[in-house]
C-alpha cells in the first residue's frame, strides 16, 4: 500500500507520510499542553484539507467552510446528548455528521452550479451559508443552547465484545485522531490524481472548454463540494467531542475565512501543504497570541495578502520552487500537468 | 390595525434605506468595476471609529462624518494605487486581496482605538410626530439623505458625460479606451467614491449602534445581498429593491413574531433561491445584461 503511494508520485506522499510518522512518534517524546491541543490543530488541517479540494483543485472558492465544521459538531453534541440510536453516540455522530454534510453541499451544490452560478455569486453564497449557520445555532436555543453554547461529552470507542474504551485521556485521543485524519489524506490525494481529480483540475483551469468537451461540469462541481462538505462535516464532529465544547462562533464568518487564510498561505495547490497550513497557523497563532496578541493577526493578514500577490502557491508552492522536490517547471503542479495532458486526450 | 400596518410600513423604508445607504459604495465599486470589494465592511467600520474619535474630541457631528469620508477615500486611493489597479482583469485575486485588506485593517482598528464598545452621541434624538406614527429624527434624516445619494448618483450615471463614459466603459473596454477614455483614471476615481461613499455611511450609521470593529461585518454580507439581488450595476432600482428585500422585509417577518435572528436567516435564504432563478438580478429586464 505505502509503495504504491510512493511509486505513483514519490514527491508530496513520501512527504506526507514522514509527516504523519513525526506526529505519530510525538507523544513519546513529549506530554501535557501540546499532546492535548494538537489533534484539533489537526482536525484543522482537515478542514482546511476540505477547502484545498475545493478551493486548490476545482477552483471553486467557499467561505463557508467553517458553517459545515460547526454542523459536525451540533450533531456531534446532540448525538451525545441524546444517546445516539442505540448504538455508540460518538459512531452515530461521526457516521451522521459526514452524511448530513454531505447531503446538504450536494443540495446546495447542485441548486446552485446546475444554474451556473459562479465564481464571485458561490462566495458570497457560502458567505451567507455561513452566517446562516451560525443564526440558526444562535436563533434555535432551545436544541443549540443559543449563544452560549454546550458542553459535549468526551467520546469512547465500543470493542465487538461489548468492551469500552474511554478517549478522555488525551494519548488515547492523539492516537485515535492521528489515523482518522490521515485516512482522510491519503484517501483526498488519491481522488485528486485520480480521473475524476483530473477532470476537476480541468473544471479549475478552463471550466468552459471542460464543457464543450462532453463533461458535466455542474455535476462534477457538486461531487467535490459535496465530498468537502462531509470532510469538513466530519472532521466537525471529531473536533466537537475533542474539544468538549461547541458555540456559534464556530460556525461564524470569521472562522470560515480564517480557514481560507490557512489554505492560501500553506498553498492551496497542494494537498499536504494545505494540511500543513491549517497546523501551522493554528498553532501559530495559539503561540504568538500569548506573545503578541496585538501585532500577530496583523501579521497574519499581511503575510496574506502577500501570499496573494507574489506567491500563489502558498508556502508549499515556494518550496517547490526552490526544486524542493527537483522539478523543472516550478509554478505547474503535476496534477496541472496530467489535466492537461487529460484535456487533449480525451 | 392601521396604525401598525403604518408603523411597519414607515420601520421597513427607513430599514431599507439605511441598508441601502450602507451597501451603496458596494454597489459603486462591484456595480461599475466589477470589483468585488470584500474591505467594505472594514470602510465602514473604519468610518464609524473615525466619527466617534473626531466627536469625542468635540469636533460637531457634520464635520467629523466629512473629516471620516474623506480620510477612507484617501485609504481607498492608496489600496486602488498601490495594489488593486494591478489586478483589474483577475476579479478572483481582488477578492482575496480586498479581503485581506478587511483583515488588516480590522486589526490596525483594534490595535489604535481598542476592542471596547464606543458610542457616537445620537445629534437628534428627537422623535417627528406624524400623527398616526412617531418617527426617529435622526433615522429620517438618514433615510433621506440615502435617498439624495442614490438619486444624485443615478443623475451622475445617466444625465452627464462622466455616467456616459463610464457606461462606455462598462459596456466595452477596448472601445471606450480607443475612443480616448483614460481607463486607469475612471477607476480609479470610481474606486475612490465607492471608499467615500463607505466611509460616509459608516460615520453616519455609528450613533445608530455601538461602534465595535465587527460591525463591517454585519452588513458585509448583507450589502452583498442587496447588490447582487437587486442587479449589479443597477444604482437606483437595484439598489433600493435589493434593500428593501434584505433589509425591510425582515420587519415584515420580525412584525409576524418571528426572531429577528430567524428572520434574517429567511431572508438570506430566499435571496439565494433569488439568485439561483435570476442571476443577474430582481431590477434587471431579462436578455437585457
Amino acid at each position: 500500500m505505502m509503495k504504491h503511494f510512493l511509486k505513483k508520485s514519490w514527491s508530496e506522499e513520501k512527504f506526507a507520510v514522514l509527516v504523519f510518522l513525526i506526529l505519530s512518534l510525538l507523544p513519546v517524546f513529549i506530554s501535557g499542553y501540546i499532546i492535548y491541543i494538537l489533534p484539533q490543530y489537526m482536525l484543522y488541517g482537515t478542514l482546511a484539507m476540505s477547502l484545498g479540494l475545493l478551493w486548490g483543485f476545482t477552483g471553486i472558492l467557499s467561505f463557508g467552510q467553517a458553517g459545515f465544521f460547526a454542523l459536525g459538531a451540533y450533531t456531534m453534541g446532540l448525538c451525545m446528548k441524546y444517546n445516539g440510536f442505540g448504538i455508540n453516540p460518538a459512531y452515530a455522530g461521526i457516521i451522521l455528521s459526514a452524511f448530513m454534510g454531505a447531503g446538504l453541499a450536494t443540495i446546495i451544490g447542485y441548486f446552485l452550479f446546475s444554474a451556473g452560478v459562479r465564481d464571485a455569486y458561490f462566495v458570497i453564497v457560502t458567505l451567507a451559508l455561513s452566517i446562516i449557520v451560525e443564526q440558526i445555532a444562535v436563533s434555535q436555543s432551545d436544541i443549540t443552547g443559543g449563544w452560549n453554547g454546550f458542553f459535549i461529552d468526551r467520546m469512547s470507542l465500543t470493542l465487538g465484545s461489548g468492551r469500552e474504551i474511554s478517549l478522555f485521556n488525551d494519548v488515547p485521543m492523539y492516537y485515535f485522531v492521528l489515523p482518522l485524519v490521515a485516512f482522510v489524506y491519503f484517501l483526498l490525494r488519491k481522488l485528486i490524481t485520480s480521473k475524476f481529480g483530473k477532470v476537476l483540475i480541468g473544471i479549475r483551469e478552463n471550466e468552459d472548454r471542460a464543457i464543450s468537451l462532453g463533461f458535466n461540469t455542474s455535476l462534477y462541481k457538486t461531487a467535490a463540494f459535496a465530498i468537502s462538505g462531509a470532510v469538513a462535516t466530519w472532521a466537525g464532529a471529531l473536533y466537537g467531542t475533542h474539544a468538549g465544547f461547541v458555540a456559534p462562533s464556530l460556525g461564524g464568518v470569521s472562522f470560515s475565512t480564517e480557514v481560507v487564510v490557512w489554505t492560501a498561505l500553506g498553498g492551496r495547490t497542494s494537498l499536504l501543504g494545505v494540511f500543513l497550513g491549517g497546523v501551522m497557523v493554528a498553532s501559530l497563532s495559539n503561540y504568538l497570541s500569548a506573545i503578541t496578541p496585538r501585532f500577530w493577526q496583523l501579521v497574519l493578514g499581511i503575510l496574506f495578502v502577500t501570499t496573494i500577490i507574489y506567491f500563489k502557491g502558498g508556502v508549499a508552492g515556494a518550496l517547490t520552487q526552490f526544486t524542493l522536490f527537483n522539478r523543472k517547471t516550478p509554478l505547474k503542479s503535476i496534477q496541472e500537468v496530467r489535466a492537461e495532458q487529460a484535456m487533449r486526450v480525451d | 390595525m392601521m396604525s401598525i400596518i403604518v408603523s411597519v410600513l414607515f420601520d421597513a423604508a427607513l430599514l431599507t434605506l439605511t441598508l441601502a445607504l450602507a451597501a451603496l459604495g458596494l454597489a459603486v465599486i462591484y456595480g461599475l468595476m466589477g470589483v468585488i470589494n470584500m474591505g467594505h465592511g472594514a470602510m465602514l467600520t473604519l468610518g464609524a471609529y473615525l466619527t466617534w474619535a473626531a466627536t469625542s474630541r468635540g469636533i460637531p457631528f457634520v464635520f467629523s462624518v466629512l473629516l471620516a469620508a474623506l480620510i477612507v477615500g484617501v485609504i481607498g486611493l492608496l489600496l486602488e494605487h498601490l495594489v488593486i489597479r494591478h489586478f483589474y482583469d483577475k476579479p478572483f485575486e481582488t477578492l482575496l486581496i480586498t479581503w485581506g485588506f478587511f483583515l488588516i485593517m480590522t486589526e490596525l482598528i483594534k490595535i489604535v482605538f481598542g476592542t471596547d464598545l464606543r458610542n457616537v452621541k445620537n445629534p437628534l434624538p428627537d422623535s417627528i410626530n406624524l400623527g398616526i406614527v412617531e418617527l426617529p429624527a435622526y433615522q429620517s434624516l438618514l433615510a433621506c439623505i440615502s435617498l439624495f445619494l442614490i438619486f444624485t448618483l443615478a443623475v451622475v450615471f445617466y444625465h452627464t458625460s462622466l455616467g456616459i463614459k463610464i457606461r462606455a466603459l462598462i459596456q466595452n473596454r477596448e472601445m471606450a479606451s480607443l475612443l480616448g477614455v483614460n481607463i486607469a483614471y475612471m477607476y480609479k476615481m470610481v474606486f475612490v467614491a465607492g471608499s467615500c461613499i463607505a466611509g460616509l455611511a459608516g460615520a453616519l450609521i455609528s450613533p445608530l449602534l455601538s461602534v465595535d470593529p465587527y460591525i463591517g461585518m454585519v452588513f458585509l454580507a448583507r450589502s452583498f445581498f442587496v447588490v447582487i439581488v437587486g442587479g449589479i450595476g443597477q444604482i437606483l432600482g437595484g439598489t433600493l429593491v435589493g434593500s428593501f428585500l434584505i433589509g425591510g422585509s425582515e420587519t415584515f417577518f420580525a412584525a409576524l413574531q418571528f426572531k429577528q435572528t430567524f428572520a434574517q436567516t429567511i431572508v438570506f435564504a430566499l435571496a439565494i433561491v433569488v439568485l439561483r432563478f435570476r442571476p443577474s438580478g430582481l431590477w434587471t429586464v431579462q436578455g437585457r445584461r
